[in-house]
């Protein structure tokens, strides 16, 4: 027998259960988005989206202004950048050839029927590449050669992993063989996924000839420029939701990249949407004086860990520490400042030395003779894509947190130590 | 050869200079033909055309005339009729009516128009018709003296309305898989359209539900019948054809029997299922049912479209020229994270932090940095990787397992044997028990006491795995029994144990 005492101390127990299982599920939700923020049905975290789809757009559109699309056939967030200059958050691997095929294979996909083949999609699409508007402008696409068929069909590989396209029969690997009539595959266009895929304001093709946008910039804008309330609340929000797109989507966000009235915002508000973004995300924040870094313990949340695990992020760690060392120095002697100069040859003699004492652990082809120069290229690529360090013609400029990966003291600590690697079933700390 | 050539000579006029004004010409001979008058003059054939724009001058109207009767679709002949002026009289004078060939040639192309008109329809009507016409035949099937014409009758109507469902139904199949409807409409037509023919698709689907068995009942049921009726209804047809020998008159019926034969079997293939193939009625059913989807697709693609506001289309082909435009591969990802937003988010791992307060003030320099693993900075690792295990040669223990497995269920075996006697014993006569007797034993008299309900009174109770039955029976309180097991005396108060086997209770 229990007493009613008791009774009502597990009845609140238990709603506090629920309303702790609500917020996992909600946060798990939000973070599964901001990963794949074109998210098909059969993604493992769907169904929590689905769920939570009411308070996720309540608080995407509040925090950030991102539109949520939730349905039935998937899930879009369209995570509509604020930082315009930053090269590296394109698709993997891609470059403006393919970008343009990308764009191509979609715009034949729009007028395809539910089902389409490799080889239609490539007929219709050359048929697009041949227009005047793109061979003017020196771009051409025949399906001449071997190089060019891998490249039809890394964008195809996009779009099914995107789940644009979902493979029924048939594979693309005969047909970069070049193989006749049996190399082909047959798709199911996916149309909802097909419909997110373009995530501008307004269509490109809407543009009268007279008011289209001619340089990128232009482009760029009006791809993205929303409409703002003309008000001192619209503008208000607008700069709000500008600084939030850049926590939740970039490493870190410095004053100095701010412009006067952003940074002013932002150094009057940063607490308080620290918290408020930390909250809902599991991200930790790391306020600092040159800028503020949302941190991610378990390093999932993000497409590139440092640190990690593997030859190139151990080389990358080798090299952020190398650099943050100095870059620490110079910190140090304020006032008798040398120009920090740093070049791509210096990464490639420190990892050259580092072959010699960590060498064993790396991957084979790490180890071969003249592989650190790729290593090299390989670390600095990725220090610039976690905004550690700009380039400038040759030489290497650290960013204020490139200081994190400063030889710490190294601490052997008695219990387990945290292992810094991704750990995909605990998001949640604590 | 000969046929061929004359009767493609009869199309020409549709394909020719002034195709118009022959269609005309011809339009009023066929009109004609369905008012039972059998000829007329170039006159009438002024009057009662109906003329694009002007009228033509008789001449024209004449040298037409001639032309359609030189390509064979007009037979002519000399007008005999008084005429009342010189020049009528002279002028080469032609009643005309239509030939044979142009007689079909106008069927044909009334065929052809319809046709191509037709909206393809599914005829809930028609399937209730059909099974009032089965009906009738069973009615007239039951009865003695089957009237003929009456049999007649209603086989010509069933016949008629089954194929008018029939090829209404091809055309719809024809049509849904073409999705012509869909796929020319407008985004609006669509959008009226789509209720309608949802409702339409369901009605008639339930229809062919609630009809089918009914009809297929009816036919079920004439089947024994209905082979006499077509013989007798052939019969009857074959008193309708020319005379001729009686060879002939017997060929004519054989032939007749054959056909009503063939549209009765293609009935019965409708509604039922033959051995391989799924009834016509059940391919229409799918047929309908899958019209559906299709139309939600096409509303789904309108959808986008409206939603975008924009043609897709045409967006990413504008997209592919800035792309194109770009002046390097830096400005291309530039541009495609603009247009796509397809980037995971990217964020530091590890947090420095944790239980340090650093002042929000501070630089990155001044902070404390991150705690990295040892691990991880020399080898690149967070966990120690040895050397794999090497894979050991398990056959031996598994041998020596399966040994000792056996051996033990042979002492279980044992042990149950010598205490399961289904004698009553005394335990303090049990004498010396071995390790397994004992262990056994001992479970079996816990068992029993467990059920005992006080230390006086008789307990029995089948083992918990089954095999045994247990009954325990207390001595005197002063009484005592030792038993002797390798590992010691096992002593207490007296009873009288009687274990069974289940199988001997049995």
């Amino acid at each position: 027998m229990k007493t009613s005492r008791q009774r009502s101390r597990d009845s609140r127990s238990i709603g506090q259960q629920q309303r702790q299982f609500q917020r996992e599920e909600f946060r798990g939700a939000l973070r599964a988005l901001l990963m794949t923020p074109l998210m098909s049905p059969m993604h493992e975290d769907f169904i929590a989206v689905r769920r939570q789809a009411n308070a996720l757009q309540e608080w995407f559109t509040r925090e950030t202004g991102w539109p949520l699309q939730i349905g039935r056939e998937g899930a879009r967030l369209y995570k509509r950048p604020a930082d315009l200059n930053n090269s590296t958050r394109g698709l993997p691997d891609y470059d403006r050839r393919k970008y343009v095929l990308l764009c191509l294979a979609c715009a034949v996909l729009e007028r395809a029927d539910p089902q389409v083949t490799l080889r239609i999609l490539v007929e219709r699409l050359l048929g697009l590449a041949a227009e005047p508007g793109l061979t003017s402008l020196g771009f051409t696409f025949r399906l001449g050669s071997h190089h060019e068929r891998r490249e039809l069909v890394a964008v195809c590989r996009t779009l099914l992993s995107l789940g644009v396209l979902q493979r029924v029969a048939g594979d693309e690997d005969a047909f970069v063989q070049g193989g006749g009539d049996q190399a082909d595959a047959l798709y199911d266009v996916h149309r909802p996924a097909l419909a997110g895929m373009l995530a501008a304001v307004r269509g490109p093709s809407t543009w009268p000839a007279e008011e289209a946008p001619d340089t990128l910039d232009q482009r760029l804008h009006t791809l993205l420029d929303e409409h703002v309330a003309d008000s001192d609340e619209g503008q208000r929000t607008a700069l709000r939701h500008r600084i939030a797109r850049r926590l939740l989507d970039d490493p870190a966000v410095y004053l100095e990249d701010l412009n006067p009235e952003a940074r002013s915002y932002f150094i009057n508000q940063r607490g308080a949407m620290a918290a408020r973004l930390c909250d809902a995300t599991g991200l930790v924040a790391e306020q600092r004086a040159e800028g503020l870094a949302l941190v991610d313990e378990t390093g999932t949340l993000t497409d590139i860990a440092m640190p990690a695990e593997g030859t190139d992020a151990h080389v990358t760690l080798l090299a952020a520490e190398y650099l943050a060392t100095d870059y620490r120095q110079q910190a140090d002697t304020a006032g008798r400042r040398q120009p920090f100069v740093k070049r791509e040859h210096d990464i490639v003699d420190l990892l050259r030395d580092a072959k010699g004492r960590y060498g064993r652990y790396w991957r084979k082809s790490a180890r071969e003779p003249g592989a650190e120069r790729e290593l090299a290229k390989v670390a600095i690529g990725r220090l610039e894509k976690l905004q550690l360090i700009v380039r400038s013609a040759d030489s290497i400029l650290p960013l204020p947190a490139l200081a994190r990966f400063a030889l710490g003291e190294a601490e052997i600590r008695q219990e387990t130590p945290d292992m810094p690697i991704p750990v995909s079933d605990s998001l949640f700390s604590r | 050869m000969q046929a061929v050539s004359d009767s493609a000579e009869l199309f020409r006029h549709v394909s020719a200079e002034k195709a118009y004004f022959y269609r005309c010409i011809m339009d009023v001979f066929a009109a004609a033909k369905r008012q039972y008058r059998l000829q007329l003059r170039p006159d009438e054939v002024l009057a009662e055309a109906r003329w694009p724009a002007k009228l033509p001058e008789i001449e024209e109207v004449n040298a037409a005339l001639t032309q359609l009767t030189v390509w064979g679709n007009l037979e002519s002949h000399p007008d005999t009729a008084r005429v009342s002026s010189l020049s009528d009289f002279y002028r080469a004078r032609y009643l005309y009516r239509l030939s044979q060939g142009g007689e079909a040639v106008e069927s044909a192309l009334a065929l052809f128009v319809q046709t191509l008109e037709r909206r393809a329809e599914l005829q809930s009507i028609a399937l209730e018709d059909i099974a009032s016409r089965l009906e009738a035949l069973r009615a007239l099937a039951a009865e003695t003296e089957p009237d003929v014409a009456k049999v007649h009758e209603t086989l010509r109507d069933l016949v008629r309305v089954f194929e008018g469902l029939a090829e209404n139904a091809q055309a719809f199949m024809a049509g849904v898989a073409r999705s012509i409807e869909l796929q020319q409409a407008q985004a609006g037509a669509v959008l009226n359209y789509k209720r309608q023919l949802i409702d339409y698709l369901e009605r008639f689907i339930g229809d062919l539900v609630r009809r089918s068995d009914t009809i297929a009942g009816l036919i079920d049921a004439l089947e024994p019948r209905i082979d006499a009726m077509l013989q007798q209804v052939a019969a009857r047809e074959g008193r309708d054809a020319a005379p001729g020998e009686i060879q002939d008159q017997i060929d004519a019926q054989t032939r007749y029997r054959e056909g009503w034969r063939e549209r009765w079997r293609g009935l019965r293939g409708w509604f039922f299922r033959s051995s391989h193939e799924p009834s016509q009625a059940e391919l229409l059913r799918a047929r309908a049912r899958s019209a559906i989807p299709q139309l939600l697709a096409a509303i789904a693609a309108l959808n986008e479209r409206r939603s975008g506001r924009s043609d897709r289309s045409a967006d990413f082909r504008v997209l592919a020229g800035w792309f194109v435009a770009c002046a390097d591969d830096n400005e291309a990802h530039r541009l495609a994270r603009a247009a796509f937003a397809l980037n995971p988010a990217r964020h530091f791992s590890l947090d420095i932090d944790a239980g340090i307060d650093v002042p929000a003030t501070t630089r990155w320099a001044d902070a404390p940095p991150l705690v990295i693993h040892p691990r991880l900075r020399e080898y690149g690792e967070a966990a120690p990787r040895g050397p794999l295990p090497r894979v050991r040669d398990r056959t031996e223990a598994r041998t020596r397992l399966a040994r000792e497995l056996a051996q033990e269920s042979q002492q279980v075996e044992a042990a149950r044997k010598r205490l399961a006697t289904g004698q009553p014993t005394y335990l303090s006569n049990l004498g010396e028990l071995d390790t397994h007797a004992f262990s056994l034993f001992l479970g079996l008299l816990g068992e029993a006491l467990s059920e005992q309900a006080g230390p006086e009174s008789v307990a029995e109770r089948p083992t918990g795995d089954g095999p045994l039955h247990v009954h325990l029976k207390p001595l005197p309180p002063d009484s005592y029994a030792e038993i002797n097991t390798p590992r010691g005396i096992f002593g207490g108060r007296d009873h009288v144990i009687t274990i069974t086997s289940t199988q001997d209770v049995q």
